[in-house]
């Protein structure tokens, strides 16, 4: 055989003074909730400002469509209407949004509205702007566009096809990146496996996260500073930033970002900044704010949709014990219209090659292309989830294909607790983890012997199936950007960062300010805690900025809150900060006790000599020292100590193998293991959850409840995309689900109680031996489909799709006796 | 935040006078018949609690309660509101201090963005009123109509049981 | 969304409303405005007059007759329907049904009324009228005028009813002592929008009379089987009967089931059968058991 690559990358273990532990590792109740739970917080639409428009977005009924003309003079003439704006307006004022992919991809141009052409329903060709929602929806309705229709393309498959219609002449095909993947020698492993397993086809779905609060933003181009004021819910405000400011030809410094409350995000607000400009266009245009809130109909048609990914001629290795030993498969990414944070998911996903297992031969032709669809956006578990759900699929058709049980296939296969940290076919490395013990407290969270003596007893004739199914999956947190060189080798990212700000303010109370944009993850609590144990006090001293202003907030350009990262990089930087102060307090401290700094010690608020707590000074006689007293200090101490430190935490990565594809793309592996047992109604397809477990590792927990709270938000929208959500649009173009009518978002009654178990091994990488966590990796898909493949006679068809709706799950029942089944193996 | 804002004038369709009353205290104010009552809370009177999650009436984040009964009030007309009291989740704490409910939600991290929280908590006065000790499947029936997308409801049905165990739904049966 | 400019109006009582509908052609019946104000929303509707009934008292009253029959306001809420003695005295299967509509929210505004008027084909409570053998009492510029249920429902989103015209109540007869009423549906999740629903009615001990089977969300409107009704009146009350009835459900048999997100038609016409047999089955049940 061919040699595997050997070790590559080399992670430095972190080893620092450990002071977490009086605040952290508490379920601290949150401090931001009291706000929340007054009515007193403050989203986006609460935010309003004197003589305010509200804008409507006017937008394409058809899929891809040639833009004949655009007429806003009956719109313009409505009392109450400020004013419009159009595509050919806006290619007139800015430059097309730059883009990660290389030529032929990147030469593909999008303006903030349609130019020439729209190319999925829901493109927005032109906004108006006017006193009221009310009137600025009317007036919409006047804007009277004339369009020539176009034959549209909606399978990302097919839309690879040269003679498939074409969405941007300037990228002369509808595919916008491809590359192979190739790791280790899959023909080497294919030619000398005992069985080769393959699989015809399995498509991933579109689906959302749908955040309970749309898009908003208030855009304020102020005429007399020249600053774009930005209040919106966007998630990632510095790539906003980055995209927007050269589109709008403004420098960094002239756009400022704000927003406080975030009525969730999940990726999908990292997609807002085409409005955002459009608005700013707007307000510049017509001297007034611009408000815009997106209705849900909106939001469904054109804020994003997750990524949408189909692999085809699958072949799957395995050894006759069960070893499983590799994995060739062509994937096909679908992006929608344009690319929006795209074509990032072509290699994002390539943070977890082998999954959580031993897989050692990987070769994956990966295709990225468009079509007349919404664009894609990252939607939580992005880009892995899928090429998880790939590989879940694949253990669990090894195990049925070839009589495995899949609780012992998969412990046979998994990484093992002491192969950590485990470098991966593509030189990502593994933290930590134990894989083998999470899988056996989740089958015992559900007692799962107990549901397969249910399962043998309910026999066949009841009209009811059970069926259960495991989801292993990987959450990779703390990105190294550097693996958008892979995709595009000109780009000039690498690395990842956050910054905290820290200060001891007049009278000693401490404040932090971070470069985060929370959307309900406890920030300020988490960050308090440790910035707390850091510097002896309670984390209700601890004031951390609600919200993000780039005003006064610190930030670097990788700031936000996205991809899994706070507990590692937001709080590396707040204790890092923390640290900064806590060093320059005892250096006052030492100066005012007339002691030595190694004597002294932080608690209760003050700082003391050990062994002497009588001989102390609070941190307000600190702060007295240094900010109105200071003429008492050594003119050295003065000029040394300002009591506001700043901090960037940077995580330790190097610039990937953009040709061998490889490097260590993430920092940190927290895993969830799943068991979901569901009841199947023959003659319906339809399924109730009877049990369902989840044990989940995000190394060491800074506020459990929190860490809870991320797992069950995370199982839920699982499950409601296994079963009731999916975006699908019909052979024109048009989305079939553009509200919560339509798009079942899953309610109380259908989320099932999810149980959760606890496995903790700490990260050896970070500051505080968190990994981070929060997206879940789509594991419910992977556990549903499971379930339903387990209820299934040996007979059915391989369960292919990632979403299973009642009829579907009905067909694969009741399937013909002799239908293809989607899966052949070959033994040697 | 919640001053009163400019009226608005351009507009056509019937203006109404109303009057209502809202966690206690009365408005008299004039509504265009088209005006959601969410619009009237949230834009002409400044109270922002309560949340606009959907078109469709789908999601409960704009839950009030109107003449007792829970509603959603993106499905109703301003001008239908006439002589009706409702409150909202505004007027949940008294004097500044969270009621039971609200306290639960904090102890049992029954919210996490915190959008769908004020609907929510509406919900779940209205579910003590009528059942001050609710089962978990009656919980679920009494927030199907309020979508969490953070939660999974699995902590927002702990901080509801948790809320009733300690006595809120005894006292919101009391205060009918 | 929001909605196009409207007026309002709030009569006093349904002769008011009745003048009020009758003034001009864009005047549109409000009640809990549940479906309603969705549709203006979208704008699909050309209203430019609400006449809000949702108030008057004489559509909101539930009398019961001597002999045990019904007649129920056109603005009793589903809230009022499920909780109702009388209701649940007299049609137990109304009263859980309407329990089960979507949510607390809208069951405190949705009207009885509402749903009808409506002429959604996958409302909850039009099938199950046509299997209780409702009329409806329907009152016009002109007087009024009655409508059995099963006529009721003309098509997608078109009641039978007239311009100027209001549904003012709906009249269920009494239950025959050996009368039993079932109701299912397959629905997208719990309480929410239906894929396909089935109600019955049937009677007799062991051999079943006066079956009424009728299926929703398989077609424009709900629609009575009678193939499968035919079947089962005079054969014995079993579960082969019902089994060997719901056969009749397929190709050729006038149901048009539509394809769309949540099911195709041809999936929509196999679980009719399903239901329409769990239907039959739990009326068959409920009967012999009352």
């Amino acid at each position: 055989m061919s040699s595997v690559p050997v070790a590559q990358t080399t992670v430095e273990s972190v080893e620092k003074p450990d002071r977490l532990g009086e605040w952290s590792g508490k379920s601290i109740p949150r401090k931001e909730d009291g706000r929340h739970l007054k009515g007193q917080a403050l989203f986006t639409d609460d935010k309003w400002q004197h003589r305010m428009g509200y804008a409507h977005f006017v937008r394409s009924p058809h899929a891809h469509a040639r833009i004949v003309s655009v007429d806003t003079s009956r719109a313009e003439a409505l009392e109450g209407v400020f004013g419009t704006l159009t595509g050919d307006e806006v290619k007139d004022l800015s430059e097309p949004f730059f883009q990660i992919a290389p030529p032929p991809g990147g030469n593909l141009k999008e303006w903030c509205l349609a130019v020439g052409k729209v190319r999925y329903q829901g493109d927005a060709v032109a906004v108006v702007l006017a006193e009221s929602r009310e009137i600025a929806r009317d007036a919409a309705e006047l804007v009277e566009v004339e369009y020539e229709p176009l034959p549209a393309i909606v399978d990302g498959i097919a839309a690879a096809d040269p003679d498939a219609p074409l969405l941007h002449d300037e990228v002369g095909s509808n595919i916008v990146w491809h590359g192979v993947y190739d790791y280790g020698d899959i023909d080497w492993a294919l030619e000398n496996a005992d069985h080769v397993v393959k699989i015809d086809r399995l498509h991933f779905h579109r689906f959302s996260s749908t955040p309970l609060e749309c898009n908003a933003a208030v855009v304020n181009w102020e005429q007399g500073t020249g600053v774009i004021e930005i209040f919106s819910n966007n998630q990632m405000p510095m790539f906003a930033s980055l995209v927007i400011g050269p589109a709008l030809g403004v420098p960094s410094n002239k756009i400022q970002f704000q927003s406080q409350d975030i009525g969730g995000a999940f990726g999908i607000k990292i997609g807002s900044y085409p409005q955002i400009t459009a608005l700013a266009l707007l307000s510049k245009k017509l001297g007034r704010p611009a408000k815009w809130t997106e209705y849900r109909t909106d939001h469904m048609l054109s804020a994003g949709h997750g990524n949408e990914r189909t692999f085809v001629d699958i072949q799957v290795p395995v050894m006759a014990d069960g070893t499983i030993l590799g994995v060739k498969v062509r994937a096909f990414d679908d992006a929608g219209a344009y690319l929006h944070y795209e074509p990032l998911g072509a290699v994002i996903w390539s943070q977890v090659v082998p999954g959580c297992y031993k897989i050692k031969h990987v070769q994956v032709d990966f295709t990225e292309t468009v079509s007349n669809k919404c664009p894609t956006i990252p939607n939580r578990g992005y880009s892995r989830m899928q090429h998880l759900w790939l590989i879940e699929r694949i253990v669990d058709v090894v195990a049925t294909e070839l009589g495995f049980d899949p609780v012992e296939l998969r412990k046979h296969n998994y990484i093992q607790p002491e192969d950590y940290p485990y470098e991966t076919p593509n030189a990502c490395v593994y933290d930590s983890g134990d894989l083998p013990k999470a899988l056996d407290l989740a089958l015992g969270a559900v007692d799962y012997p107990a549901w397969l003596k249910r399962q043998e007893e309910l026999g066949t004739g009841s009209g009811k199936r059970i069926g259960i199914g495991i989801g292993t999956t990987l959450d990779s947190g703390t990105n190294n950007f550097g693996q958008a060189r892979i995709i595009n080798p000109e780009l000039p990212f690498s690395g990842n960062g956050e910054a905290a700000y820290a200060k001891l303010d007049l009278y000693g109370e401490v404040n932090l300010n971070l470069g985060t944009t929370p959307q309900g993850q406890g920030h300020e609590t988490t960050a308090a805690q440790v910035v707390a144990d850091i510097l002896g006090m309670s984390p209700d001293d601890v004031n951390v900025t609600a919200g993000f202003d780039q005003r006064h907030n610190t930030y670097v350009a990788f700031s936000g809150t996205y991809a899994s990262q706070f507990a590692v990089t937001g709080l590396g930087a707040a204790m890092g900060a923390a640290e900064k102060l806590r060093a320059e307090i005892l250096k006052v401290a030492a100066y005012a006790l007339e002691a030595d700094e190694a004597d002294l010690d932080l608690g209760g608020g003050q700082v003391f000599v050990r062994g002497d707590r009588e001989r102390a000074i609070p941190f307000i006689g600190i702060a007295n020292l240094v900010y109105s007293n200071n003429a008492v200090l050594s003119p050295e101490l003065a000029g040394s100590v300002s009591l506001n430190c700043r901090h960037v935490y940077v995580p330790p990565f190097q610039v990937p193998d953009h040709e061998a594809k490889t490097g260590n793309l993430t920092l940190t592996y927290a895993s969830q293991t799943h068991v979901c047992v569901l009841e199947i109604d023959e003659e319906t397809g339809h399924v109730e959850i009877l049990d369902y477990a989840v044990a989940d590792d995000c190394g060491r927990v800074i506020n459990p409840m929190i860490v809870d709270g991320q797992v069950h938000g995370a199982t839920a929208l699982g499950i409601g995309a296994a079963l009731f959500e999916t975006f699908e649009y019909d052979d024109e173009g048009q989305l079939m689900q553009s509200s919560f009518y339509d798009y079942h978002a899953i309610t109380a009654l259908d989320a099932p109680h999810i149980k959760t178990e606890h496995v903790q091994t700490p990260s050896p990488f970070t500051p505080n031996g968190a990994k981070g966590m929060g997206e879940g990796g789509g594991a419910p898909l992977h556990a549903v489909c499971a379930a339903i493949q387990n209820a299934l006679d040996d007979g059915a068809p391989v369960v292919s799709e990632s979403h299973n709706s009642w009829e579907r799950i009905y067909r694969l029942i009741n399937h013909e006796p002799n239908a293809p089944r989607g899966v052949e193996v070959v033994t040697r | 935040m919640s001053d009163e804002r400019d009226p608005v004038v351009s507009d056509e369709g019937t203006a109404h006078a109303i009057e209502v009353t809202i966690n206690g205290e009365t408005h008299k104010r004039t509504v265009l018949a088209r005006q959601l009552l969410v619009h009237f809370l949230r834009d002409t009177l400044g109270l922002q609690g309560t949340h606009v999650g959907c078109d469709t009436g789908s999601c409960g984040a704009c839950s009030v309660i109107v003449d007792g009964q829970l509603i959603k009030s993106c499905m109703m007309l301003a001008p239908q509101v006439d002589g009706a009291s409702i409150e909202t989740v505004e007027g949940l704490a008294q004097d500044g201090e969270l009621n039971v409910l609200q306290r639960s939600f904090n102890e049992n991290h029954g919210l996490q963005c915190g959008y769908c929280t004020p609907g929510m908590l509406m919900a779940a006065t209205d579910l003590l009123r009528r059942n001050p000790n609710p089962s978990e499947d009656e919980i679920r029936h009494g927030i199907r109509g309020n979508i969490c997308r953070c939660t999974g409801y699995v902590n927002i049905v702990k901080s509801i049981k948790a809320a009733a165990e300690a006595g809120a739904g005894a006292a919101e049966e009391a205060s009918r | 969304m929001l909605l196009e400019s409207v007026e309002y109006t709030r009569p006093r009582n349904l002769d008011e409303a009745l003048r009020a509908l009758a003034s001009r052609e864009g005047a549109a019946v409000l009640a809990g405005g549940q479906s309603l104000v969705n549709v203006l929303k979208n704008r699909v509707a050309s209203v430019d007059l609400l006449v809000d009934v949702s108030r008057l008292d004489e559509l909101r009253r539930i009398e019961v007759g001597a002999d045990g029959g019904l007649e129920i306001g056109a603005c009793v809420t589903y809230d009022e329907l499920e909780r109702s003695d009388d209701i649940r005295g007299a049609q137990p299967m109304l009263a859980s049904a309407a329990g089960h509509i979507e949510d607390r929210q809208i069951r405190n505004r949705g009207t009885i009324g509402g749903n009808c008027c409506l002429s959604d084909p996958s409302n909850n409570l039009p099938p199950l009228l046509i299997a209780l053998g409702a009329t409806m009492n329907v009152q016009g510029p002109g007087g009024g005028r009655q409508v059995p249920a099963e006529d009721f429902f003309f098509g997608y989103f078109m009641p039978a009813l007239e311009p100027g015209e209001i549904l003012r109540s709906i009249s269920i007869p009494p239950l025959a002592d050996d009368a039993g009423v079932g109701y299912q549906a397959l629905s997208v999740g719990h309480d929410s929008k239906a894929i396909v629903r089935a109600a019955a009615h049937v009677r007799g001990g062991d051999t079943i009379e006066d079956a009424r089977v009728v299926l929703a969300v398989v077609g424009p409107r709900p629609v009575r089987h009678s193939a499968m009704e035919d079947l089962l009146n005079g054969a014995p009350a079993s579960a082969e009967t019902v089994e060997r009835a719901s056969e009749a459900i397929g190709d050729g048999d006038g149901l048009e089931p539509i394809s769309d997100a949540h099911g195709s038609a041809d999936y929509r016409r196999r679980v009719a059968r399903v239901l329409a047999r769990r239907a039959v089955y739990e009326a068959m049940m409920r009967g012999a058991r009352s």
